[in-house]
This record gives structure tokens, sequence and C-alpha cells, in this order.
């Protein structure tokens, strides 16, 4: 409960300094999140009826809330209005990933996507509203199927808790299908994904950071929690539910990411992609590695999806490069952005030693347990075919020179570099050291 | 000192080194050389360390984890000892061949990188960290092709790195597939548990390994990744990486699964024969020289393959000498092709000729390296070749030395190499250049030729560690 107010009233602090020194704000919110993973860290969650913190979800908050102080960190006056919004973020990831209860889930699943609506329109262009607007309508749209689903669900079962649920056979599987299929366009699942696309490449990268890592995150994780027990109950269909969309999603988020040429498009379209190898757990759920699996990708892919859109941030911030041809020779120009961006783009490429590999190891591992094998080998293949895109940045980064173009030099803040710094831990901690994942989820 | 930080010491010094020597490039070379010069120490004192009549010397049992097989095992045997002590050999030479390379900081700093992961290939017997490092040897490669490469060197890293990479899914691939059967992910383990159907397993593996070493037909990356790499690049690639391909071939399909090696062994024998003389013909066809020599590199690999495709104590000793005489023989001719273009700006033998009046000793040694890769006596190629025809003869019936055939292939286009560019009337183009080395360089071709000829004569060495290794198919 601490938590919760510490980070709401953070939040609502917070506005009072925006218009005199930023940097207090920062170091409030950044303090807040802190002393949350602190709390955390302690077991101290929220402790309320609906809501229970197991070892797993402890190690989910602590990530997401160091996460986000990293987020902080990188800020600079342009984001402040972000400041407090990440902050109501923060509390209602903690309060999402720990409920028990589905009508918390439904509640919390909303509070989320109003958060998500503010943080992408925050700051006005043209492009940026266009971003927004095609963010708010899909979600829109979205929220309408998940309470028609909600409603049907909510006729015939006698408890929300997810330990009582009810099931009535194929009633049940109409309502748990259409909520899920609004559930899926926040996952941006393929073909619900027509809207990530742009939005996360039009709005503020910032913003993007923490919409397509954070958010999509504790959806996927409150998912699966929320349906563990309808996607045991409907196997057969689970299993090839949620293989076909893992192969649609992964394959178009990879195809459609070779052809962009602005960087943020890249990874808004790789964000796509690992949505569609987070649904291989869903179709794993015969395994018993089958929950670890999306913890761990979970995990791994937060630290570095959110990584790589704050350093395209810093980079639209002060050198306006958007397009690959403006990142090239970036290594002369700022070695430290080049360092960070490379080694962050080879652990989403799957390249160890970074958490990347080993997260998509162990869901491969997941799916092949499960008897998913083709399943998994088409993943892999597409992880394989995903080192194109992300190669392709690095050549433009390393092996192309700036000749002919912009070759002012570009200096990263110190609270960038720290940030970064604690991303860049996280990534290659986790993919070295797999025991806290696994002992976290109870394997 | 902890068998662990033979793999990740090298990680976390190349940063270091690369800090270091942003101001002093020097530091960056001679901290390498140190680096590799202890490496070699120790790997030759891992061989002394081996238990005697084979098996595996463990090593250490770092970062497990409850409930899943990824604790990074370290055991070697003579088998990896032997690659042990070949990779830190050639790395000391690569740093003297690249005595002069430009941006020295960052290119001695990748090499130690690269050293790392190496290492971790050939000491772990956990099939999920084999694979971890084994795609990490990627890394610091794609960097030391796509920067210090030539004209095409864009292209040809982005190839090398994606079409490796894509090959080695299908081994990952399979290697969950036996964790799924067996619960083990070491490789002792495995071997003790006997996988029940293993040839999906087999076939996924064999991609991988073939990707790698590589096989037709999925050479096509290799002329392309030798020819625009740096020449010393050129030798680690053909000299260590090729080898892990061969290595995974024997340890992880031969003697992990030997029934179904055998069941499929005339597959390979038939894929080995084709890659060496498909090669070999592309290799006579070619006027590039660098070119030429990759093309003679992969017609070897092929004839490793028919070796190891035996299954047998013969087969796979011959094998492992080849492995090593290719890296020993290829490597100066790769050195000396790279020189020559250096030298001349051409890549064209056509172009070249008479480079023996004006640099006889550099000449004499690629002729030297030549000669062995034909397989003359008294050179590592004889020895090599001899070996694996006897054993496949032995193994497979008289129709098999068909397979001499390449040597003949090689006498081909090594001796027409030689005549056009070596011998021959001066050309313009070699009358105008300059035939100079600096004397690190020198000093790396003279040990490569002393190297090619000293375990011609006397094979006995390698042939001990074979003994060690290949014990259980019943050594000698």
């Amino acid at each position: 409960m601490n938590s919760l107010i510490i980070l709401i009233g953070a939040g609502l602090l917070v506005p009072l300094f925006f218009k005199g020194k930023i940097v207090i704000a920062k170091y409030i919110a950044t303090a807040a999140f802190a002393f949350a993973a602190f709390n955390v860290f302690m077991g101290h969650g929220i402790s309320m009826e609906y809501f229970t913190l197991t070892p797993d979800i402890q190690l989910l908050e602590i990530v997401v809330l160091i996460v986000l102080a990293a987020t902080m960190m990188t800020f600079s006056g342009f984001e402040r209005p972000l400041v407090s919004q990440t902050l109501f973020l923060g509390a209602a990831s903690m309060a999402m990933l720990e409920t028990n209860n589905f009508l918390m889930f439904i509640v919390l699943f909303e509070v989320i996507a109003i958060i998500s609506y503010v943080l992408g329109a925050n700051i006005r262009s043209r492009l940026n509203a266009e971003g927004a607007i095609k963010m708010f309508v899909a979600g829109a749209t979205a929220s309408g199927f998940i309470l028609l689903g909600f409603a049907l669900f909510a006729m015939v079962t006698p408890s929300f808790n997810y330990a009582e649920i009810a099931i009535r056979g194929n009633f049940t599987l109409v309502a748990v299908g259409i909520m899920l299929a609004g559930i899926f366009y926040k996952m941006t699942i393929v073909p619900m994904h027509g809207w990530a696309g742009d939005a996360y490449a039009q709005i503020n990268h910032s913003a993007a950071a923490i919409l397509s890592s954070v958010i999509k995150v504790v959806v996927v994780i409150a998912t699966f929690k929320a349906f563990y027990i309808f996607l045991q109950a409907y196997l057969n269909t689970t299993v090839l539910l949620f293989s076909f969309f893992a192969i649609i999603t992964m394959t178009l988020g990879n195809f459609m990411a070779l052809f962009q040429k602005k960087i943020a498009k890249i990874l808004s379209f790789s964000s796509i992609a690992h949505a569609g190898y987070m649904l291989i757990p869903f179709a794993a759920i015969a395994s018993g590695y089958s929950y670890t699996a999306l913890v761990y990708l979970a995990v791994a892919y937060i630290f570095m999806q959110t990584s790589v859109f704050l350093l395209l941030n810093d980079l639209r911030r002060e050198a306006h490069i958007k397009t690959l041809d403006d990142i090239r020779g970036l290594y002369q120009r700022s070695p430290l952005h080049a360092l960070f961006f490379t080694i962050q783009l080879l652990s989403l490429a799957g390249v160890p030693i970074m958490a990347g590999f080993i997260s998509k190891a162990v869901t491969f591992w997941a799916g092949v347990d499960a008897g998913l094998w083709p399943l998994v080998l088409i993943a892999a293949l597409n992880s394989a075919l995903s080192v194109g895109y992300y190669a392709w940045v690095i050549k433009h980064i390393y092996f192309d020179t700036t000749d002919g173009y912009n070759t002012s030099k570009i200096y990263m803040t110190p609270g960038s570099l720290l940030g970064q710094l604690i991303l860049l831990a996280g990534t290659i901690y986790f993919g070295i050291f797999a025991a806290p994942v696994f002992v976290s989820t109870g394997i | 000192m902890s068998s662990i930080m033979l793999i990740f010491g090298p990680m976390l010094l190349a940063p270091f080194v690369y800090f270091i020597s942003r101001g002093a490039e020097w530091v960056a070379k001679w901290a390498a050389l140190a680096l590799f010069v202890l490496l070699l120490i120790i790997s030759v004192d891992l061989y002394h360390a081996l238990p005697v009549g084979g098996g595996f010397l463990v090593l250490g049992d770092y970062l497990r984890v409850p409930g899943f097989d990824y604790a990074l095992t370290l055991q070697v045997d003579a088998l990896s000892v032997a690659m042990l002590i070949l990779t830190a050999a050639l790395l000391i030479l690569v740093v003297f061949t690249s005595w002069e390379e430009k941006m020295q900081a960052a290119y001695f700093s990748l090499l130690i990188l690269f050293a790392g992961p190496i290492f971790g290939v050939f000491m772990t017997t956990n099939l999920l960290w084999f694979f971890i490092f084994w795609e990490m040897t990627l890394v610091p490669m794609l960097f030391l092709v796509g920067i210090w490469g030539g004209e095409r060197k864009v292209y040809a890293a982005i190839k090398f790195f994606l079409y490796t990479h894509f090959a080695s899914m299908f081994m990952l691939v399979s290697f969950f597939l036996i964790y799924k059967q067996t619960g083990q992910m070491d490789f002792t383990m495995i071997k003790e548990a006997m996988l029940a159907t293993p040839v999906l397993i087999w076939w996924f593996m064999f991609i991988g390994f073939a990707a790698k070493l590589p096989l037709f037909p999925f050479h096509t990356w290799l002329p392309d990744a030798h020819v625009e790499a740096p020449s010393s690049i050129s030798v680690l690639l053909a000299g260590v990486l090729l080898k892990m391909g061969a290595y995974g071939l024997i340890r992880f399909v031969v003697e992990m699964m030997p029934a179904t090696t055998m069941q499929f062994s005339m597959y390979m024998v038939v894929l080995g024969l084709t890659t060496t003389l498909f090669a070999g013909f592309l290799a006579i066809y070619e006027r590039h020289i660098k070119k030429m020599v990759a093309y003679s590199s992969i017609s070897h690999m092929g004839l490793v393959v028919v070796a190891i495709a035996t299954v047998t104590y013969d087969g796979l000793s011959a094998a492992l000498y080849e492995m090593i005489g290719h890296a020993l023989v290829i490597s100066p001719m790769f050195l000396i092709a790279g020189w020559v273009h250096h030298k001349t700006h051409t890549w064209y033998m056509d172009e070249m000729g008479g480079i023996m009046q004006k640099a006889p000793y550099i000449s004499a040694i690629f002729v030297l390296a030549g000669m062995a890769a034909l397989g003359l006596p008294g050179t590592m190629g004889f020895v090599g070749e001899l070996t694996i025809i006897v054993s496949a003869i032995k193994a497979y019936g008289w129709w098999i030395a068909v397979a001499a055939i390449a040597s003949l292939i090689s006498a081909g286009y090594v001796i027409w190499a030689v005549r056009r560019a070596f011998h021959a009337e001066i050309s313009p183009i070699v009358a105008k250049s300059k035939f100079d080395m600096s004397k690190p360089e020198f000093l790396a071709l003279c040990i490569y030729a002393v190297l090619i000829v000293f375990f011609g004569v006397y094979p006995q060495p390698i042939f001990d560690i074979a003994n060690n290794a290949f014990a259980m198919f019943g050594g000698m």
C-alpha cells in the first residue's frame, strides 16, 4: 500500500515543479520509484484484498520500477509532461501485476489504457497527434470488445477470483475469444497491429519506450495470469489459436521491419515481432516452463526495448536523427550512443550473451517441451531473420562514415548515461544469470 | 586461476584494453600478444593434465540454475585441447601478421574479445553454453570483417553473420529436442542416456555444422567472407571458425550419435566428396588469387568430412590431423595472397607474374604451402590426405579412391597459380610494385613454413593427441 501512495502522491506533486526546475521533479520521481522498488524488494506489496505478491511478481515489479526510474533519469525538460503519467503508470502496473481478480484486471486494464493515451498525446505536433489518435481509436475499439466479452463471461461465473472462476463450456469459450480479440489489440498481435507500427514511431520516443515495453509487458503477464485457467481448459484451441497468431505476428513483424527506412519504424515492427514471440509461452501452456519463459521474455524485453527507444529519443532530441541515413557513422559522432545502441540491438536480435538470447532460448525450450517443435523452428528462423534489420542498423552505425552528412558531435547527458548503464546492466545480468527468474517462478 | 576466467577474462579485458590503448595504440598489440601467449601456455599445460587413456578432465561447473540444465560445465579432452592449442597458436601468429593494421586499439580489442568465446566453444560440454559461445564468436568477426575488410566488406560481413546465424537455429532446436528426450544438456550425460529417436536431431545438427564447415550447398558465404576479410582475419576464419564446424561434427554428431551417423554416413561421404570436387573445380576456374585459396580451403574441408563420416578411429584421427594441417597450410596462402594484392593492387593472377623474381623468399613459402595443399610428401598435406584416403578405403572399399582426384585437382590449381602469378615473365604491374614485408609478418610466415614441414616429417605428436581423443573408437 505504501508504494502505491508514494507513487501516486509523487505523481500529483511533480506538476508543481514543471514551470520551475524540472530537475526537482525528476529527482522526486526517481526517488519514488526507488522507494517503491525497495519496498517491493522487502516483500511489501499492495496487501489488500484481491492483490497478492508472489516471488515472480516481485521480480517483475522490481524490474518494471527500476526501468521506469532509469527512464526518468534520461528525461530532459522536453519530456516533462510525461513525468507524472509515468509515476501513475508505475502504480497501475504494480496493481495490475498483483491482482488476482478478474474484475480488477478489467478495471486496471482500462486504467493503463487511459494512461497510455495520455502518454501518447502529451507532446503536440501533427505527427504526434496522428499517432496518438490512431492509438486512441484502436484502444477504444479494443475496450469495447473486452467489455462485451467480459459481460458475457460475467453472466456465467459465480466469482471473479482467479481461483474460483467457473467455466461453462462453449459459452465461456466465446466470451474468452471476444475478450482476447480486444486484448490482442493492446498486445499488437497481427492482424490487430495496424495502429502500433505508426503510433510507436510517431509519438514522442520516450513515451513509445514506455508504451512498447512496460505497458506491453504488464498487459501480457497480467493476461497470462488472468486467462491461465481458460488456456488450460481449452487446451487444443489454445495451441492452435496461439500458434497461429504467434507465427503470423512474428513473421509479418520481421518482414515489415526489413523494409523500413525510419529507425523508429524498425523498432516498432521489432516490438510487434516480439509480441509474436510472447505468444509462444501461451501456446506452450502444457509445459511447466511456459510461465517461466514468459517472465523471462518480459524481463529481457523490457530492458532492451526501453533502452533502444530512449537512445533514439536522445538522438532525435540532440541531433534530429530519424532515418537510417541520419545515423550513418554514428560511432564517430557519439561513440557511447553507438555502443549502447549496438549492444541492445544485438540483444534484441537474440545474440548471446545478452538477455535477449537466453529469454528466447527458454521460450523455445518451453515450446519444445510442450511438443511444438515446428512452431519453435519457425520462431527460431524468424529470430535469425530479424538479424537482417538489426544488423542493418549496426551497419549504418559502424560500417558507414558520415561523409556528406552532418558530422557534429552528439553528447550524452549524465542522466541519460546513468539510465542507459542501468538498462545495459539489466540486459547483461539477465543474460548470464538465469537463476533469479527460474527461482522466482518456482521451477 | 579459475578456468572460467579463460573464457570471461578476455571478454572483460577487451573493453579495458580498448580504453587504455586509445591514446597509445601499441598497448593493445602487446596486450593481445601477451594474452595469447598466456592462453597457449595454459592450453599446453591442460594437455599435460589430461587423464591418461582418454576421457574428460573436469575443470569446473558454474552458474547452475535450478530446474533447467543451464550450467556452464567446463570439461576438456584431448580433442578440445588440440583445438585450444591450435586456436591460441593461430591467434599469436595473427597478432604478428596484423602488426601494422590500422586502428589498432579497436582491432586488437576485438581479437581479445574473440578469444574468450572461442575458448568457450572448445571447453564447455553443456550444449546451451556451447551454442552461446558459438554464436558469440560471430559478433567480433562481424566487426573485424565489416570495418577492416576489402571493397565489398559490408555485404560479406552481413552475409556471413546472417548465413551462419540462420543455420545455427536448426542446431538450437535440435539441442532442445535432445533435452526433451534425455533431460540432460551436458554432452557427457547425453552420451550415456542414448537418444531414442535421433533422426530429426541428427539432420538439424548436421545442417548447423555443415553451414559452418562449409559443405556444399551451404558454402556460398565463405568465398565472400574470406575474400573481403583482411588476410589475418581470413586466417582466423579458415583456421578456427571452420574448425568449430568440424569439431562440432565430431563431438556432437559422431561421438553423441554414432549409430545414427553410421546410418547416414553415405550422405556425409557424398556431400563431402561433392564439396571437395566442386570447390576444387571452382578453384581451377578462378582468376582471383584469394578466391582460389578460399575454394581450396572448402575443398580440403570436404575431405575432412569424408574422414569423419567413416566413424572409425583411423578416419577421425586423419580428420583431426587434416584439420590442423589445413589451418597451417591454408593460412600462409591467405596471407601471401592478401599481401600480393596489397602490393600490386590487383587480385587477378593473370595480371601478376614474376613475383618470384622480386620477392623470392615469400614466393617460396607460397610454393611450399601450395605443395602442401596438393599433398607433396614431406609436408602436412601428404600425411593428411594419405591417412584420409586410406581410412576411407578401409571403411567403404576401393571406389572411394576417387577422393584422390581431389589431390590431382589441387595440383592443377596450385601449380597453375604458381606458374601464372609467381613464375612467368614479370608483368608491368609487378614491375612497378615494391615488395616489402614487415619483420613480424615475415617471421609468422616462416613459423608456418617450419610447422608445415615439421609435422609433415614427424606427425607423431598430433597422432598422440588423436590416440588420446578417439580411444573409445578402438585406438591403437
